[in-house]
């Protein structure tokens, strides 16, 4: 579509960081406090092995076929129809997955901030941002995630160090968790929040060497994952678990209980959710990226951009299909456990049948010069 | 002057013609016949109206008639009298000049009579009408089919000063003038190398300004040469009076505020640029030359960064990137906080506020607007107005107003205050191209914090920041080293970093020899260094003796 | 070209619809100066006759649910935005008219909210919490049960996890109107009182928001400053009012806090004793500079049993009678001896006290959950089985207390 191979390494990376830590770390301790309340940290962890064995399929699937997407290669693999309900899929999951993230934002923000500003106004501020910014090329949109990742990481750890000091180990102990209520389901949850590392099949393509992909996705979950466990960490440990149980968004209400030290900032919420604004943003592009870029590539269309536009209404109205806020984490969790066979079992059946068939992409050089 | 008036009633008799472009692209390739009256026709055809045109006839070897044609303010007389007229007009005793023919006649004039080093010969008649107009002396010879082109041209030009929109205290303090020629010898004067390349073109189909381009040959990427003179060769327009003309028919993105093209009137910082691998341009009659690519870390950096000592520059290049920010988000910022999220100030402060803006009729975003308008509105006089008053209408502006204002109930202190600190921030801006971009990019965060607080100036932000990161610069990506990730890059960025750190040259340019120098030479004089005069060495000495 | 055309009019529709929600926007937006800045609530209990004064704004008065109940009085400290001076210098005389920095208001109501709409309806500006850093309840309110209380401020997204929750003695509305000397406004007073405190070691840190923790918590229960409103205006700490879940239990006195202190080992520390030395009238007393402290669980015959081991260090403050010579070994040995015995015994007593009314402020409980889970799963599990477990759970206590410093005066 453009001059690609452009992508090193580390803005691979940093796509991952980005696109993973979005909207779903304020809830996140509070899943995995329900799982198995003082052993939310293991359950977090669990569930990034799960998400990082995901994302490694999709990776070695990736690095098999370096010069195409899951969109192209499907079809190489399974046969035209067959990938195209398959890649079918992907968009609508991806576009619901849009949608719900805006709105969870959107529910973030009116419930703690614009307390009378309509939702579908937060909504859609964010999903045209999303919108216009998809419509920029592989590169830029690389670009992006790279400029964002410290903005991403650098408040999140500041939050995290400055409420250590009122945190309890005993909190955390026992490591196990007193009563495991549901540690797969928690597991399974917290590795859908991961759901958006899927965006590495349209990464790889573009990758200036696709051969180091593998080192890219887990730089990429190593850093994330490990913000995900020091996160829940530091909640679990500042609240204790019980407490952690009632918060709606515990990682929001740990930036409420820190201060600047010398009260620059008294207390840290607001600016803290101002911040994540860019999180939440570069979640919902690498999503919204991908659908429309899947669409684009399913039907062979050469440009992107114009999709950018038409995709918003559905998306729009996804997101406002959700009637409150329980029910929308209800059906976030539902998607999410659906979203995960998607991202997961397919690309393992892809990389299963790829290899039984023998099917390979062409090596890197061979149709480039250079 | 009676030969001023003889030559211009015999101009007079010649009509001019109404079109003169027409005409002479009509004669394109009119050739000279050798008839001094045909050729002598044409020109006066074309300029012989002007004024301050003259046309000088005289004999050659006091035998061979010729005619001599120059703007008289153009040229330089004196040297028109001694160098030219004079060695032509005076028979030298040595040479034979009698019944020379027409071409022996061409080689004794050139090589034996003129006394001049820039002397060509031309036989397009268009060609010498150019000449003319370029401020050259023509010397058409009966008999001959080429005339000669003089370069006698004498414009009456600045002298070289400080310049003035990037002082320093420490560094050169020369600035380029609006003579292309003397920018030029400012640069090669810097640059004694034989890889610095001047490529020159006229743009312009009305002014024929002349444009150099600059380059290291065998540093610079070719592909940005030959990008750059496409750029350039594109360009079809009457008039490029300045280098900001130029600016806007090459760069990238027309509609971005930001600009993607640096300037600088400094021919030291042109050549600290030409060494990084960067192009350089420069138009006559504009003093500032134009520099591409340009990446956005170029509008913070200045030349007393390098100039004088890393550590104590580093924390002021930070202090240059703050103010950027401030000009850019700090009234935003207030808005939301005063509209939208008091509880993040400490409760003393917060009350205090409250009590400021207890007396103020309008909303906090309707409060600063206002007052920034009215800031712009009085940088703006200040700027128009002559030196001598501006600084005392500062002084009323800023002072008596803003007190008035305070004391009259129409703008809280702290809105004062908040507004002050913006001004001065974007005044900190080296880059007066970017401080006014970012001066401009206020006012929506402005009103983007007036609709949605902090959360609005975050989507402004994101907005401007995937804006810069979409931008290219021929080609480079406009936040370079930071975004594609250069780590080498970085110790230029934020910080200063040693010069003996950044020993290579910005990869991003792509420059064929990407090593600055040999990254040693600093820890190697320090190893070798001595302590020359230690009081160790000669006390122990004294006493000794 | 005319294609063109049409395409960029429809795109430039399509913008101009698309900035439509921002043009008719500004919702949120509420000027600092039209918000009616909460610096302090108080709560105290009301007869149910006081319905009378009340209108009927969130229900009507023989509604079911509140007819016949216990009312709250709820009074609001609001700052006056013009009355407190911009900058240090120009109300020098802020502390004669402190009183009028803040205005009290009080409404009664069924529940905190009800109260707050009651008095909204009252009040032209909105009322804004996100300054609100006391919260007085008074004793009696509290040992009816907080849970209205904590509930409302937990769910308000404007109130702050820092804030602070006091206990008043006597009338919570007391402590809104007083107008101590110090402050411009009375309640930054309050919160400064307590904060200092903290500074000097004189109580731990306790913001509301640790004790929601500490309350949520199955093992611990949550406690708050006990203060009472001084002759002077000024407010006294006065002590550690202790709950068993939503309910205040008890009491301790000043010295409570700093028994708790040191099982807890929280620093600062800066508890002064007084010590009789035995048989002589010698009085001296000490200031405690630095505490260290442990607390281990073991599983002894079917019941948890803990045993605190403290150490605290501390400087010798003054001799008030009798001319004690401090200089040698022997005498300092004494006054160390004396002082941790004497600790001990304080220490035994508060838990015993606390004991008594299964309030188990000092989280013995968690430390069987943390240590011993199997333990606790098999037999506590839920907060009120603990509650009455730690009736009963023996606590050793070993305390080590050394001097380290006497002063300026060598003897």
């Amino acid at each position: 579509m453009e001059q690609t191979r452009q992508v090193t390494v580390t803005q691979a990376a940093a796509v991952l960081v980005s696109t993973i830590i979005g909207v779903g770390v304020l809830p996140l301790p509070l899943f995995a406090v329900r799982a198995a309340d003082s052993g939310a940290p293991l359950v977090t962890f669990f569930g990034m092995l799960i998400a990082m064995v995901g994302l490694l399929l999709i990776t070695w699937l990736g690095m098999r076929f370096p010069d195409r997407n899951i969109v192209q290669y499907s079809e190489a693999i399974i046969g035209r129809w067959l990938a195209w309900i398959g890649s079918g899929c992907i968009i609508v999951f991806f576009a619901v997955l849009t949608s719900l993230t805006a709105r969870e934002f959107g529910e973030v923000v009116v419930t703690s901030v614009l307390k009378t500003t309509p939702v579908e106004v937060t909504v859609i501020v964010m999903l045209v941002l999303a919108a216009i910014s998809s419509r920029n090329g592989i590169t830029t949109f690389a670009y992006i995630h790279m400029f964002y990742m410290p903005l991403l990481i650098g408040p999140a750890i500041l939050i995290v160090a400055l409420s250590l000091k009122n945190a309890d180990i005993l909190n955390l102990e026992p490591i196990w968790g007193n009563e495991r209520k549901d540690m797969l389901g928690g597991t399974v949850t917290i590795a859908a929040l991961c759901q958006g590392s899927f965006i590495l099949t349209m990464v790889i393509p573009a990758m200036r060497r696709p051969k180091k992909a593998m080192r890219a996705s887990f730089w990429g979950m190593l850093i994330a994952g490990g913000l995900y466990v020091t996160i829940v960490i530091a909640t679990v440990a500042v609240f204790g678990a019980e407490e952690t149980k009632k918060l709606l968004w515990p990682t929001l209400e740990l930036a409420k209980a820190t201060s600047l030290p010398a009260n620059v900032l008294e207390r840290l919420d607001a600016a803290f959710l101002a911040v994540w604004v860019t999180a939440v943003f570069s979640t919902l592009l690498s999503s919204y990226f991908l659908t429309n870029q899947a669409i684009a590539f399913l039907f062979r269309l050469k440009d992107h951009r114009m999709f950018s536009i038409f995709l918003l209404p559905f998306v729009f109205l996804m997101a406002m299909f959700p009637k409150n806020i329980v029910q929308m984490y209800g059906i976030i969790m539902q998607v999410g456990r659906v979203g995960l066979v998607l991202t997961i079992a397919y690309p393992g059946l892809l990389l299963l049948v790829a290899i039984l068939r023998k099917k390979r992409g062409k090596p890197l050089g061979s149709s480039k010069s250079g | 002057m009676p030969l001023f008036r003889r030559r211009n009633k015999a101009i007079n008799k010649i009509p001019s013609v109404n079109a003169p472009i027409a005409y002479m692209e009509e004669h394109k390739d009119a050739k000279i016949t050798g008839n001094l009256k045909e050729t002598t026709d044409f020109i006066i055809k074309l300029l012989g109206e002007n004024g301050d045109f003259l046309m000088r006839e005289f004999h050659v070897f006091g035998q061979y008639p010729a005619t001599m044609f120059y703007f008289s303010q153009m040229v330089d007389p004196s040297m028109l009298n001694e160098s030219i007229l004079k060695p032509l007009m005076y028979t030298p005793p040595h040479i034979q000049t009698e019944q020379l023919p027409p071409e022996r006649l061409q080689d004794v004039l050139l090589n034996n009579a003129l006394y001049h080093s820039n002397c060509q010969t031309e036989s397009l008649l268009p060609s010498l009408v150019k000449g003319i107009l370029r401020g050259e002396t023509i010397i058409a010879v009966e008999g001959l089919k080429q005339a000669f082109l003089i370069a006698t041209r004498q414009i009456d030009k600045r002298g070289i000063e400080q310049p003035a929109t990037e002082q320093v205290i420490r560094g050169p303090r020369e600035g380029f003038v609006e003579t292309i020629g003397t920018n030029l010898s400012l640069i090669r004067y810097r640059l004694q190398s034989p890889e610095l390349r001047v490529a020159q073109m006229d743009i312009g189909r009305k002014t024929r300004s002349k444009v150099a381009i600059c380059y290291m040959q065998g540093l610079t990427n070719p592909e940005l040469v030959d990008e750059v003179n496409n750029r350039l060769k594109r360009i079809d327009v009457d008039a490029i009076l300045d280098s900001g003309y130029l600016e806007q028919y090459i760069e990238d993105n027309q509609l971005s505020p930001f600009p993607q093209v640096q300037y600088t009137e400094r021919p030291d910082k042109v050549v600290a640029n030409l060494l990084e691998g960067r192009v350089a341009i420069l138009v006559d009659g504009s003093p500032l030359a134009l520099i591409v690519p340009t990446v956005f870390n170029q509008f913070y950096q200045t030349v007393e960064d390098y100039t004088e000592r890393y550590l104590l520059m580093s924390p002021i290049r930070i202090v240059r990137l703050v103010a950027l920010m401030f000009s850019l988000i700090f009234p935003s910022i207030y808005v939301s906080i005063i509209s939208f999220n008091p509880e993040l100030i400490p409760t003393e402060f917060a009350v205090a506020v409250a009590g400021g803006r207890a007396g103020v009729p309008f909303p906090a975003v309707v409060e600063v607007l206002i007052i920034e308008i009215s800031m712009e509105v009085l940088r703006e006089a200040t700027i128009r107005l002559p030196q001598q008053v501006g600084g005392a209408l500062s002084i009323v502006g800023v002072l008596i107003i803003g007190q008035a204002a305070v004391s009259a109930g129409f703008a809280s202190p702290i809105t004062v205050v908040i507004i002050a600190l913006t001004t001065i921030g974007s005044f900190a801006t080296p880059a007066y191209n970017a401080a006014l971009a970012l001066r401009l990019l206020r006012f929506p965060l402005m009103i983007l914090a007036g609709i949605f607080g902090l959360y609005g100036v975050m989507i402004g932000l994101i907005l401007i920041a995937n804006h810069l990161l979409s931008l290219k610069s021929f080609g480079v990506p406009y936040l370079s080293p930071l975004v594609p990730g250069d780590f080498q890059g970085m110790k230029d960025l934020l910080i200063r970093g040693p010069l003996w750190w950044s020993n290579k040259r910005p990869s991003f340019l792509y420059p064929l020899d990407r090593t600055r120098n040999s990254g040693q030479s600093s820890t190697s004089t320090h190893e070798q260094s001595e302590n020359a005069l230690d009081p160790a060495k000669f006390q122990g000495g004294k006493e000794k003796s | 070209m005319g294609a063109q055309k049409a395409v960029k009019t429809v795109k430039l529709l399509c913008i101009g619809m698309l900035a439509l929600p921002f043009l008719t926007g500004c919702w949120d937006r509420l000027e600092i100066e039209d918000r009616a800045v909460v610096l302090g609530i108080s709560v105290d209990a009301e007869k149910p006759e006081a319905i009378a004064e009340e209108d009927e704004t969130t229900h009507k008065a023989d509604a079911p649910a509140v007819a016949g109940k216990e009312m709250v009085r709820v009074a609001v400290q609001i700052a006056l935005p013009g009355r407190i001076p911009l900058g240090p210098g120009e109300g020098g005389g802020g502390a004669t008219n402190a009183q009028r920095t803040v205005w009290v208001i009080d409404v009664v109501g069924h529940s905190i909210d009800d109260a707050v709409m009651n008095l909204q309806q009252q009040l032209s500006s909105r009322l804004f919490f996100g300054h609100l850093r006391v919260i007085v309840v008074s004793e009696e309110v509290a040992k009816k049960g907080i849970s209205n209380i904590n509930d409302y401020f937990h769910r308000n997204s404007e109130v702050r996890r820092m804030a602070w929750l006091l206990i008043a003695k006597g009338s919570a509305k007391a402590l809104m109107t007083a107008a101590p000397q110090l402050e411009r406004v009375p309640t930054l007073y309050l919160m400064s009182t307590l904060d200092e405190a903290i500074g000097m070691g004189k109580f731990p840190i306790d913001f509301i928001g640790m004790f929601w923790s500490r309350s949520a918590k199955k093992g611990q229960e949550g406690f708050l400053p006990y203060v009472e409103l001084k002759k002077h205006q000024n407010v006294e700490i006065k002590g550690i009012a202790y709950f068993r879940s939503d309910q205040m239990v008890g009491k301790s006195d000043p010295i409570g806090i700093g028994v708790y202190m040191v099982v807890k080992g929280i620093n600062p520390a800066g508890y002064r004793v007084l010590i009789q030395i035995p048989g002589t009238n010698k009085e001296v007393t000490t200031a405690a500079t630095h505490r260290k402290s442990k607390i281990d669980v073991a599983i002894k015959n079917g019941r948890p049993v803990f045993v605190v081991t403290a150490a605290i260090e501390i400087n010798f403050e003054e001799k008030i009678s009798g001319d004690l010579l401090i200089n040698d070994m022997k005498t300092i040995k004494t006054i160390e001896r004396l002082q941790s015995r004497q600790t001990e015994q304080a220490v035994e007593d508060f838990i015993k006290q606390t004991q008594r009314v299964g309030s188990d402020i000092f989280g013995f409980g968690e430390y069987v959950r943390a240590k011993k889970p199997a333990y606790w799963n098999r037999n506590i599990k839920t907060t009120e089985k603990w509650q009455n477990m730690y009736k009963d759970v023996s606590v050793e206590v070993h305390l080590d207390v050394r001097i380290r410093r006497i002063g300026m005066k060598s003897q």
